[in-house]
């Protein structure tokens, strides 16, 4: 099972196959029917996000009618958001959420996901179901006695019970880090373990450089869930604003600082604008790990 | 043996006790706190709901605290509604000084003890407790538990803009419903292609302030009997007021109401509908009038009690009153400070009224209330009347907090949608869920 | 030649293969150690306390009474909310998950005849995706706005009376789907990989024997795109029974309150409770009324409902848990 990118694919590869003999040319009115349904999908999904961008740079007033253009420019809403939330103390603590949360889940899934693939240990498929079915679980089921359970450690209002499980393993990633490393071929762990190589040191020097993309989309996957999520900082931050994520504090732009949605949709952006960054980064190994969570079957 | 006997007595006495208070709900009878010794200093932890320029408002009121006590400081919280002060006192949090914006959650707070019972130190400090009228003192105790005592109440009441009233030729705010609906329609102006462009007054419930709560006082209707059992079904007058709702919304028509409200602007926010000028007339707290100071200075408004039901012309006067609440939370470290800082704002006159003053709304004691320092215009004038009207009334305390209340609401909902065919009926069947709730909550 | 940690053998084990063997036993046990805390602490623990709870009467405050199945009996009989918000979420079940499907796997065939600028394409495509929900919803909210939004003035302007959408109840579900095929990204990535995975062979053959298209999606395309398809269907499914953050950002906005004090809890399921999910009304009977012990009822439902979607998943799981050749 080798990993294919989707850049490795031959641009070739679409469902009008050339054949050697001859090409065959595709009728104009497919050429137009495709390009047609190209733009107007592209323009589906870009729309939004540009009405977002025109209505953060027009004025208060104007955000509340029904014209399109702004007519005056207000580059300064992107500031002025700075000043009427807290949006710095939302970004880096949503930023340590995140981040702290990756690490943490790199550090119990990746050997978690290796003993699982990587081994053989009776138990290992009854482990695997296990972890599928921690997926499957929605959060709202294991949410009352978990809440309690945070609430008598006192660490409700704020985000370390969101940060913490990850040190113990998070299922979507030991699923996904699985995957991925089932497409190692051995060879390359056999002639370390014939070196003498303890287990520790084979999926340490060998096996995990070359699991670099999966990882890599794990962490990213990690990553944007922490940074999207706002169930979670509603439960356990709600009660302490300055605790608040940029999911938590955009929800509640409105409702504390009497709605105006030329600034709510500065902010709207502008807490895009690093998931966008981050994805465009490292677009390759994400689109690689995602691939592999869904392809192989 | 006597000596004997006596303490075997005693300890059989306490013995029981403690097992009725273990078995029993958490609030163990009140003992009566020692008073202070030393000075009582240290920090308390305050939480309120209050947002934006009232926030500021109770800083100064906390500031002013600090001057006359020292000793103590107040780390005041702000933003904080029930939701989250009940998660963070279950949480063990230490709230020590809690005030809640509503009083629909005293029941809640006095039967679980989630608010410390306050009995003993209003005995033991001798607090007054006839120096607050009548109706807030109903509406801070639960099945006779005082958890919590009133700091400043909201009075509703109706706001209306004479400059369209005089427009159409009207100069004295409508009495009745039936006067009202009728200048409503009056008043209203429509798009050239049949949309709503001003609202002579806006009928659906859920909207802005419009809440059955708040227009039960206009047909004296009653939410509960006396074991917070439902009694809306056996009520009649429930049903004048849905038949008297519904006729307006039916007059615009559902839909064309739901497009105009939706292109409103926020309740709370510089674009607040009447605000504006799209809405002639809304049933609105004493507070709306310090949001029109600082956000539409020039808007020509006035106000006067609410319109009362046809038949019910006897009860005019009176309006919807509800207020905040403080109680001390379960948690607390530092209970004596906080009892300083409770007493303080609820009951020192001079604090109340600088309050009042500035957030706009209505001080709980007759004190404050007959201060001369009191500043009350034409329109907050209107208020404390209404708040000193007998017929006045407020929504009941139950253990299950405002659920009856959203019950309601629910229903209304789906009446004001012609929904519903069979009111009757349907009142009944809110009778069935409010019990319902109520045994679940309460029952054995 | 895979690591055997169980190999058997005729005969009495050596010394050093026990030691090795009870190395190795350590070694998985000590790679497996945090997860197989995070598996007692924060699932098996907590459902077993779940279902206690759903047997009592809790509000957080005071200590669990118990009450025998009087929740059960109250979700069955005496809450008429949560069949609207069951209904609700089996709406989305039925339709928010095809919707997509259909949507994603038209988004990507129509991709894989892009030859030049596919990458630029495809990351055009997956961007809304990469929005958190909450802002999504905000965007797409006030684009739908009834008087003022984009939306019903474009419709206006070519002669439709554009719906109230996201305040009105026929119209704000819809209007969610509407959200949630924006935000493809995610399914048409993974349809996109496998479409481009069917072999070229399959296809030259059919076009050799002058296959019509449908009978070519249907022969060819499909089986090969069969296990993906599945996998999207089924978290799609799993997905909508926990659907909650769109939700209730469309209806607190929509609505308009400014919950000055009043939590979240009032504004939930905007308009009319057509918008109230089943994960929300859990929130709100938890959080918002602190009826903990019938939270814990409903959410005992709900995950023997997810349950049964697992083992659903698990049958056609077999098809990718890796078998023993594969590790070689």
């Amino acid at each position: 099972m080798s990993s294919i990118a989707l850049e490795q694919i031959p641009r070739a590869a679409s469902m009008t196959t050339p054949t050697r003999r001859r090409r065959r040319k595709e009728s104009v009115f497919a050429f137009v029917m495709r390009w047609c349904m190209v733009i107007a999908l592209s323009t589906v999904f870009l729309a939004p996000v540009i009405f977002i961008g025109l209505t953060a740079l027009m004025s208060n007033e104007q955000a509340l009618t029904s014209q399109l253009w702004p007519q005056s420019w207000h580059w300064d809403n992107f500031v002025t958001v700075f000043q009427k939330a807290p949006l710095l103390t939302y970004f880096a603590n949503t930023l340590l959420y995140a981040s702290l949360s990756t690490v943490f889940m790199l550090v119990s899934s990746v050997p978690a996901a290796y003993a699982m693939a990587r081994l053989r240990w009776r138990g290992r498929n009854l482990a695997f179901l296990a972890v599928l079915t921690m997926m499957m679980l929605p959060p709202q089921v294991t949410v009352v006695p978990v809440y309690v359970m945070w609430s008598h450690l006192g660490l409700t209002g704020s985000l370390w019970p969101l940060i913490l499980p990850n040190l113990f393993g998070d299922a979507f990633s030991i699923f996904l880090l699985r995957q991925f490393l089932l497409t190692i071929p051995q060879d390359y762990a056999d002639a370390a373990r014939i070196d003498g190589c303890s287990e520790f040191k084979v999926m340490w020097r060998v096996i995990l450089p070359m699991a670099k993309p999966g990882i890599a989309a794990a962490a990213m996957f990690s990553f944007f869930f922490a940074w999207n999520d706002y169930y979670g900082p509603l439960l356990y931050t709600s009660e302490n604003p300055n605790q608040w994520t940029v999911s938590l504090g955009l929800a509640n732009f409105r409702g504390l600082y009497q709605v105006q949605w030329n600034l709510t949709m500065a902010m709207t952006l502008l807490v895009m604008i690093p998931v966008v960054v981050v994805f465009f980064l490292a677009q390759k190994s994400f689109v690689e790990g995602v691939t592999l969570t869904g392809v192989k079957g | 043996m006597k000596r004997q006997r006596f303490f075997a007595t005693l300890g059989a006495g306490l013995a029981l006790a403690t097992v009725a208070a273990c078995t029993g709900s958490s609030t163990a009878a009140p003992s009566v706190p020692p008073s202070p010794t030393a000075k009582v200093t240290g920090t308390v932890e305050f939480w309120h709901f209050f947002t934006g320029r009232e926030e500021a408002a109770i800083k100064t009121a906390v500031a002013d605290f600090h001057t006359k006590y020292p000793d103590i400081t107040v780390n005041v919280h702000g933003g904080q509604d029930d939701e989250k002060m009940l998660k963070a006192i279950a949480a063990g949090q230490p709230i020590d000084l809690a005030l809640s914006s509503t009083t629909d959650r005293a029941g809640k707070f006095c039967q679980s003890g989630a608010f410390k019972d306050l009995k003993g130190y209003i005995d033991r400090d001798k607090l007054d407790l006839t120096q607050f009228p009548d109706a807030v003192l109903a509406y801070t105790q639960f099945n006779g538990v005082r958890c919590t005592l009133p700091m400043l109440s909201d009075v509703y009441g109706l706001y209306y803009n004479k400059a369209m009233l005089a427009a159409a030729g009207v100069n004295e705010p409508p009495k009745t419903l039936g006067e009202l609906t009728a200048l409503a329609k009056k008043l209203t102006v429509l798009n050239p292609d049949g949309s709503i462009k001003v609202a002579g007054f806006v009928p659906l419930m859920g909207w802005y302030e419009n809440a059955p709560a708040h227009f039960a006082p206009s047909y004296g209707s009653k939410w509960l009997n006396a074991d917070a059992t439902s009694a809306i079904g056996g009520d009649p007058t429930w049903q004048e007021m849905a038949k008297w709702q519904k006729d307006l919304v039916d007059y615009y028509g559902v839909d064309k109401l739901t497009k105009f409200t939706s292109g409103l602007g926020q309740e709370f926010s510089a674009d607040n509908a009447f605000e504006k000028g799209k809405v002639a007339m809304v049933i609105d707290g004493e507070y709306r009038s310090a949001f029109v100071t600082a956000e539409a200075p020039t808007l020509p408004y006035a106000t006067a009690p609410f319109p009362t039901g046809d038949n019910h012309t006897d009860l005019y006067g009176g309006g919807y009153i509800t207020g905040n609440i403080m109680g001390i939370g379960k948690g607390s470290t530092n209970p004596e400070a906080a009892w300083l800082l409770m007493k303080y704002l609820t009951t020192d006159t001079d604090a109340m009224v600088k309050l009042a003053n500035s957030i706009k709304n209505v001080p709980t004691t007759k004190a404050a209330l007959s201060s001369p320092k009191l500043e009350a215009d034409a329109n907050y004038t209107t208020f404390l009347k209404i708040f000193a009207d007998p017929h006045s009334s407020t929504t009941p305390a139950s253990p299950t907090g405002s659920q009856y209340q959203d019950t309601m609401a629910d229903f209304f909902t789906k009446w004001q949608t012609g929904k519903v065919s069979d009111l009757q009926a349907a009142l009944n069947d809110v009778d069935k869920q409010i019990n319902d709730a109520l045994a679940l909550a309460t029952g054995p | 030649m895979a690591l055997a940690l169980t190999a058997r053998r005729a005969g009495p084990v050596p010394a050093p293969l026990r030691a090795k063997r009870r190395r190795d036993r350590l070694t998985v046990l000590a790679f497996l150690a945090p997860w197989l805390i995070g598996l007692s602490v924060f699932f098996i623990y907590p459902l077993v306390m779940t279902l206690y709870y759903s047997f009592t009467r809790f509000d957080l405050v005071t200590a669990p009474h118990w009450i025998g199945l009087r929740n059960y009996e109250f979700f069955l009989t005496k809450d008429p909310k949560v069949w609207q918000a069951v209904r609700n979420t089996a709406w989305l079940v039925v339709i928010l998950v095809p919707a997509r499907m259909i949507f994603g796997l038209g988004v990507s065939m129509v991709l894989t005849t892009v030859r030049r600028g596919g990458g630029l394409f495809r990351t055009l495509f997956y961007l809304p995706a990469l929005a958190p929900p909450v802002a999504a919803t905000l965007a797409f909210v006030f684009m739908f706005n009834p008087e003022t939004g984009p939306v019903n003035v474009g419709l206006a302007k070519i002669g439709i009376q554009g719906p109230l959408w996201f305040n009105d109840p026929a119209w704000a579900k819809p209007a969610l789907v509407l959200l949630g095929l924006w935000g493809i990204g995610d399914l048409m990535i993974i349809f996109l990989a496998s479409l481009l995975d069917v072999p070229k062979d399959q296809y030259e053959a059919a076009a050799l024997d002058g296959v019509r298209p449908w009978q070519r999606f249907r022969y060819i395309t499909f089986p090969n795109i069969r296990p993906v398809l599945t996998f999207g269907a089924v978290t799609g499914v799993i997905a909508a029974l926990q659907y909650f953050t769109e939700a209730s950002v469309a209806a607190t906005v929509a609505s308009g309150k400014a919950n000055v004090g009043e939590g979240i809890g009032t504004t939930l399921g905007y308009p009319d409770g057509s918008t109230l999910t089943y994960p929300q009304w859990l929130f709100v009977k938890g959080f918002s009324d602190y009826a903990l012990g019938y939270a814990s009822a409903l959410a005992v439902l709900l995950f023997a409902v997810s349950v049964i979607f697992t083992v659903i998943l698990l049958r056609k799981a077999q098809a990718f848990t890796p078998t023993e050749e594969s590790l070689r």
